[in-house]
């Protein structure tokens, strides 16, 4: 067996894992990041996409709301092209409760999240689809933010100083000296080679997961795999991050994400991060809730659902989930349960994740006798190749605004119609074209999945019926050298219509249902992709359908 | 006022048309658009995996009594599919194949798929041919983003043919960017651009001594058969076309040989007209609405053919909420039982999903009933896509049943 | 913006992707400067944002014709995205002196028409001069721009003997730029065909209908013609007295484009909309009810006939070949292409003059191929550009059915 040998092996691919390893390197720690999926494959890759401002906290969990709007100015500065400044409304419809507007303002001006009342008018001129009976509004910096990018940055930056990072490798076990974790085994998922690391620490980052990997070192951790299920609608029909202004609860946010807007979310209690379903009366309720924000939600065409597990942390008896404090939680095993050499980060959310990382590398450095300070909130992330052009800047008017590099939403539009690739895009619906579809092969991508986190291939209204079938001949084309061949090709495409399917058939209908049937037209009728099921098998690095990393949806 | 109102411009609702029109009917077919035929392979499919068609429909006839291939019978399936071919040969499209022994035609992705007849341009792609153990090139275009003749050969090689695969440098041409299918279709009519095809082709031949080359079908739009022929004689090799995605020349091709037959015998077609609603005397239906600029239009007509498709055509629509129904008419549907009962948990399940099924149910006239069995409409006849209890894509008899269901109305 | 006007935006869900549209758009097929419409349609408006820079220019080559809205499985109104994408443009960056001139037909008629005429057409005919036009203002040397008439319309109309015999129904007759400044002949023909059916025919003042603005992507300024009209036509449509109109672009302007584009819904505007009628619908709907003499001269003759994008807009059929085809002896020969290109003032501008002829390449050969002398065409802009690619002289469809009716005009 092959032995590898770092100071912290950081487990978990997520925004937090990602973050640390980029904190650890920053700071000269050498370190080994291992996730048994793609970067972002677990929580991160699956959630609605908020830059929080704070706002959602305020009243029951006020330490959040300040750590948000802080690290809200921060993630700014730092992912600029992650980032879109959507800016954000709480408002009061006829269903809420009229005096929860003050006791809201109050709360903010207490957990330094910067509000502003505006008028029921203006919020209307800005966004006309919001529903007229609205009758205050309150606006906060909101965002909207691309995890998926801004995961891939990080760790990008993490590698630039000398960070490790393994994707696809999954933790069998940790390695325990008496009462001291000492390191690890992995499992090369594409390869099945096992892997020993050694480490002084192991961080234990994996979020939802983090109790499967507690297990391992003999310790309990209690995270609630706190289900959220979102919707993603086919265009914005709002431009602006609307909330309704209550307590937080099941689909009272709308979120513009790219060219989607995100309806979002619930939370059910599920056993198992693993296993879980996406209920019709999930789908059923946050259409009748978004109805409540904008009149003829239900007319708007759905893309998909999905749902990801919040990492919840729980560390004494609450009533429900939500009423788990969102703030995260650096846990020391050695102190709390009399095991050296591991700690876990739980809890936290995505907006936080950089302050996570700061927290527990200081801890960590402590430790290791390091004693730089933390840079994470001051150096500007780098930004992946395959991304690059598409962020590229883009000269569309004399509009000094339309000089920035920032994120804007007609950014890819503007880029196609500056290079006329048009004919050359892969995937139409989200505008990318061949040159990203490569780049991101090039870059590392191991099945349709990962180009899909990388570039938004198949994310939009087709869900993949003709780009699925380009990107993998794509990938075939570009890696059929290497020993990727035509079964592993069959496979990657029966393997991604099957996962664009589990998302699809909750909100099948109207023309989503019309969009389903065209592409089984093209993939049974025109392709016969079925026919070439008997030459179809995982391998040549594609890894999809390892155990370790498949996620079960139950059958409703 | 019309004879007979054709409601929906697939290849069901043509065939319903001209076999009205050539009767001598005033005919008009209204459609909201383009039908499933520019989606379609511009094949005609009778039945998949089954070795002999025709004898698996009459099998599949004994089993399923109300499948439109047992409402239409045997001489409707029969006469239909001899009248599209009559239309193709006259216009210089033909068709070939049989009733009794599928095709075996390489798809984009070099799956091998059963089709009953396929134009003359595809048809030296049969499998039974190219596993003669002579090589077969199949050459594209890089600038092509819906053809990839590596894996189509790779696919092909694993099914036993010599194929091997090749990218075309596309020839000079005043267009700069965007090659599509149609297009690149557009520019093969070009005798230049033709030629220089040519030239490449025989080149590969000279060097790898293939016996068959296999392109995107992108072989001219009006006049395929003669630019297979052209490049066939320039190349020295059989060309066979592959069926590309969705919008199909070939499929375009087939729509446009049916308009033309219309047109000819004196039929109108009115696109952009979408039927929402119908007015009734009793059981008889008297006018249906389209929509139009400011206000709707009023047709009115002694007979009618519903063909406007079912989910996929967009004759059949469902709500948020789980209810499915029919866009034109608003006729009952037959539906599987609540949504909980419309998918299989995997996509390409064997039998398909059960809400593909959705249509009207009929009975031996193709006139449209009620749950309880009770006629509907004494005049209006359904077609096609828009009839219960068939899964054409799956079934893989998207065109035959279309065909035999439209002709069938063409003639009662 | 006001809830239906979201759902002008909301039809963009319709669209599966299917580029059914793009095969069989007409500018598409003769330029790649132009992606195509579900690109630049349902495709990028994804992509827009209100306040946000426009991303994208390539939408200003669609030419507005709405063979993609015709051919649309799933109903999406991707023309009419198109148009306000364009707008965006417009307001964003400005609008060329050029296309200010050109959108405003009303402006530019009343300048050239009257007795001065013979002089305008004399300089417009002459290659220096539109040489340097093309030059200074970018229209192309060799559009086909109309003759402009020593009289107008309104003129002739307030001069002339009304028929009067009695109490008879009354109908409103919208005539438009083209009518009034340069063929005035085509609203004779009307006016002589609905006295001679029996009807008052009231001329009320009226502007251009705003389409070229629109078009062009000049929002406000057709928002006040519109404005104007509506206000004018209105007491006659509440009075149940239909308006109708010889040219299809106006009348179907005051139908849908105008409301639909500007997000005008109030009842006026409805109620005027609903009123208006295509004269040959118009006629149509008189023979439905047996209420359209049949009284016709045969004409034998077979004449190539082209239904102009803007009519087949309507969405109401072919009803010039409904009414003519009850002339003896006529038969027309329909054209399937699907446009002459001209598409208003598109094909006049220099950088789309070619993209024009290209596009009108099927008809114009279509109607050489007839060896007949004349065309009929509903559309005064799709005249002029037969008639200037060809040479064959093109008539409106109601100068013959007057010709039939035996009405001298």
């Amino acid at each position: 067996m092959q032995t590898l040998s770092t100071d912290v092996l950081v487990i978990g691919g997520g925004a937090t894992g990602t973050g640390c390893a980029l904190d650890l390197a920053m700071r000269g720690i050498r370190c080994i990041l291992v996730e048994k999926g793609d970067l972002t494959h677990g929580t991160t890759g699956r959630y609605h996409g908020l830059l929080h401002s704070g706002g959602r906290y305020v009243t029951k969990d006020p330490q959040s709301a300040t750590e948000c709007a802080h690290e809200n100015a921060i993630l700014r500065r730092i992912m600029p092209h992650c980032i879109e400044q959507t800016s954000g409304f709480f408002v009061i419809t006829p269903w809420d409760d009229e005096s929860y507007g003050d006791v809201f303002v109050a709360n903010c001006h207490r957990t330094g999240v910067p509000v502003q009342e505006i008028s029921v008018a203006e919020m209307l001129r800005r966004e006309p689809a919001l529903n007229p009976r609205i009758s205050r509004v309150f606006e906060v910096h909101d965002g909207s933010a691309d995890s998926f990018l801004a995961t891939h940055s990080v760790a990008l930056a993490a590698r630039e100083y000398g960070a490790e990072i393994r994707t696809y490798h999954n933790v069998v076990d940790l390695v325990r000296v008496g009462d001291r974790v000492v390191g690890a085994i992995v499992e090369d998922l594409r390869s099945g080679e096992r892997i020993r690391i050694d480490c002084t620490y192991v961080l234990n980052a994996a979020g939802a997961w983090a109790g499967k990997i507690a297990a391992l070192a003999g310790v309990t951790v209690t995270v609630v795999p706190g289900k959220g299920t979102m919707v993603a609608m086919n265009h914005r029909m709002v431009n602006t991050v609307v909330n309704r202004c209550k307590l937080p609860s099941d689909g009272d946010i709308i979120v513009p994400i790219h060219t989607v807007a995100v309806i979002g979310t619930t939370d059910v209690h599920v056993p198992d991060p693993d296993v879980f379903g996406i209920e019709p009366e999930e789908i059923q309720f946050m259409l009748d809730e978004g109805e409540k924000l904008i009149p003829g939600f239900r007319q708007y065409r759905a893309l998909r659902a999905w749902a990801g597990v919040r990492p919840l942390y729980k560390d004494k008896d609450v009533a429900s989930d939500r009423d788990i404090p969102r703030t995260f939680k650096l846990l020391d095993h050695e102190e709390r349960d009399g095991v050296s050499g591991i700690l876990s980060i739980v809890g936290g959310k995505w907006t936080t994740y950089r302050l996570m990382a700061e927290q527990t590398v200081n801890e960590l450095a402590r430790r290791l006798g390091n004693t730089q300070p933390c840079r994470t909130a001051s150096e500007v992330l780098p930004v992946p190749r395959f991304e690059h052009r598409a962020h590229a800047m883009v000269t569309v008017s004399t509009d000094p605004a339309a000089q920035t590099p920032h994120y804007w939403l007609g950014k890819p539009l503007a880029l196609v119609e500056s290079e006329h690739a048009a004919g050359d895009l892969i995937c139409e619906c989200e505008l990318v074209t061949r040159d990203r579809i490569v780049a991101a092969i090039d870059a590392g991508a191991h099945n349709l999945d990962d180009i899909r986190r990388d570039v938004r291939m198949g994310m939009g209204p087709c869900q993949g019926g003709w780009c699925i079938y380009r990107t993998a001949n794509l990938l075939y084309e570009r890696r059929c050298a290497d020993g990727l061949s035509h079964t592993h090709a069959n496979e990657a495409i029966l393997h991604f219509l099957q996962e664009r399917w589990k998302g699809l058939t909750p909100v099948l209908w109207g023309d989503q249902l019309r969009q389903a049937r065209l592409d089984e037209l093209i993939y049974a009728g025109v392709l016969g992709i079925h026919r070439l099921r008997a030459l179809a098998e995982p391998g040549g690095g594609l890894v999809t359908q390892h155990p370790a990393i498949a996620t079960e949806y139950v059958q409703a | 006022m019309y004879d007979t109102i054709v409601i929906g411009a697939g290849l069901s609702g043509m065939l319903a048309a001209i076999g009205r029109a050539e009767r001598g009917e005033k005919v008009l077919v209204l459609a909201k658009g383009h039908g499933a035929t520019h989606w379609s392979t511009g094949c005609i499919d009778l039945l998949a995996d089954v070795d002999d068609p025709l004898a698996g429909i009459a099998q599949l006839a004994i089993q399923h009594p109300h499948h439109p291939y047992a409402l239409a019978g045997p001489a409707m399936i029969e006469q239909g599919i001899a009248r599209v071919r009559a239309i193709g040969e006259a216009a210089g499209y033909p068709f070939a194949g049989s009733f009794n022994r599928n095709l075996l035609l390489p798809t984009a992705l070099g799956a091998l798929r059963p089709t009953a007849f396929a134009p003359a341009t595809m048809i030296a792609g049969d499998a039974r041919q190219l596993r003669d153990g002579r090589p077969t090139l199949i050459a594209g275009f890089a600038e092509l983003r819906d053809f990839f003749p590596p894996l189509i050969a790779a696919n092909l090689r694993a099914q036993g043919i010599a194929a091997e695969a090749a990218q075309l440098t596309l020839p000079p041409t005043q267009r700069q960017h965007d090659f599509s299918p149609v297009t690149l279709a557009r520019l093969c009519e070009q005798p230049a651009f033709r030629a220089n095809l040519g030239e490449q082709l025989a080149a590969y031949v000279r060097k790898g001594g293939y016996a068959r080359i296999g392109l995107p079908a992108i072989l001219g739009l009006k006049h395929a058969t003669e630019v297979v022929r052209d490049l066939q004689n320039r190349a020295g090799a059989l060309i066979f076309e592959i069926p590309t995605l969705p919008v199909s020349v070939a499929g375009m091709r087939l729509y446009q040989i049916l308009e033309d037959e219309l047109l000819r015998l004196g039929g109108r077609i009115q696109l952009g007209g979408f039927v929402q609603r119908a007015e009734r005397i009793s059981d008889t239906l008297v006018a249906v609405f389209s929509e139009a600029a400011a206000r709707e239009q009023r047709h009115t007509a002694r007979r009618w053919v519903l063909a406007t498709g079912g989910i996929l055509g967009g004759g059949v629509r469902a709500t948020p909420d789980g209810h499915l129904h029919e866009t034109a008419l608003d006729l009952p549907l037959q539906t599987p039982d609540g949504r909980a009962g419309w998918f299989a948990p995997r996509f390409l399940n064997a039998h398909g999903h059960p809400v593909f099924q959705t249509g009207v149910r009929v009975d031996q006239r193709l006139r449209p009933l009620d749950a309880a069995g009770q006629l509907v409409y004494e005049n209006v006849q359904i077609v096609g896509g828009a009839l219960a209890g068939y899964d054409p894509i799956r079934e893989g008899n998207l065109e035959g049943a279309a065909i035999a269901t439209g002709w069938a109305a063409g003639q009662a | 913006m006001d809830h239906i006007e979201l759902s002008l935006t909301q039809s963009l869900d319709h669209c599966i992707k299917c580029n059914i549209c793009t095969s069989a758009c007409p500018v598409a097929a003769v330029t790649d400067v132009f992606p195509g419409p579900k690109y630049v349609g349902p495709q990028a408006q994804r992509f827009r944002h209100a306040a946000q820079p426009v991303p994208d220019a390539s939408v200003d080559y669609c030419s507005g014709c709405r063979v993609c809205n015709q051919v649309c499985p799933t109903g999406v109104r991707i023309a009419e995205l198109n148009a306000r994408a364009r707008a965006q443009i417009v307001a964003e960056r400005g609008m060329p002196l050029r296309n200010r001139i050109i959108a405003r037909s009303g402006l530019v008629g009343r300048l050239s028409s009257g007795p001065h005429a013979p002089l305008v057409n004399f300089t417009l005919n002459f290659a220096p001069a539109r040489w340097i036009i093309e030059r200074v203002m970018g229209i192309h040397r060799h559009a086909p721009l109309p003759k402009a008439s020593t009289y107008t319309f309104r003129r002739w109309f307030k001069r002339r003997k009304p028929a009067t015999n009695g109490r008879r129904p009354q109908v409103v007759y919208f005539h438009g730029c083209s009518t009034n400044y340069y063929e005035p002949h085509v609203g004779k023909a009307a006016i002589a065909v609905l006295e001679h059916l029996g009807f008052e025919v009231i001329v009320p003042p009226q502007r251009c209908c705003g389409l070229p603005l629109l078009s062009n992507g000049d929002f406000p300024a057709a928002q006040s013609h519109h404005e104007y009209n509506v206000a004018q036509l209105l007491p006659y449509a509440r009075a149940g007295i239909p308006i109708v109109g010889t040219s299809t672009s106006c009348t179907l302007t005051l139908k849908e484009e105008a409301p639909e584009l500007l997000g005008l819904h109030g009842d006026d505007i409805r109620a005027v909309a609903a009123g208006t009628y295509d004269i040959f619908e118009f006629l149509r709907d008189l023979h439905q009810q047996g209420r359209l003499r049949t009284d016709f001269r045969p004409i034998e003759r077979e004449l190539p006939y082209h239904p102009p994008c803007q009519l087949r807009a309507h969405r109401i059929g072919r009803p010039v070949l409904d009414v003519l085809g009850l002339i003896p002896g006529l038969r027309l020969r329909e054209s399937r292409a699907e446009c002459c290109g001209i598409a208003g003032t598109y094909g006049l501008k220099r950088e789309k003059y070619q993209i024009a002829m290209d596009v009108g390449k099927p008809l114009f050969d279509f109607v050489r191929a007839s060896g007949q002398d004349l065309a009929l065409c509903d559309s005064e802009t799709c005249r002029w550009q037969i008639s200037g690619a060809t040479g064959v002289a093109t008539r409106h469809p109601i100068e013959i059915l007057a010709e039939a009716y035996g009405l001298s005009v």
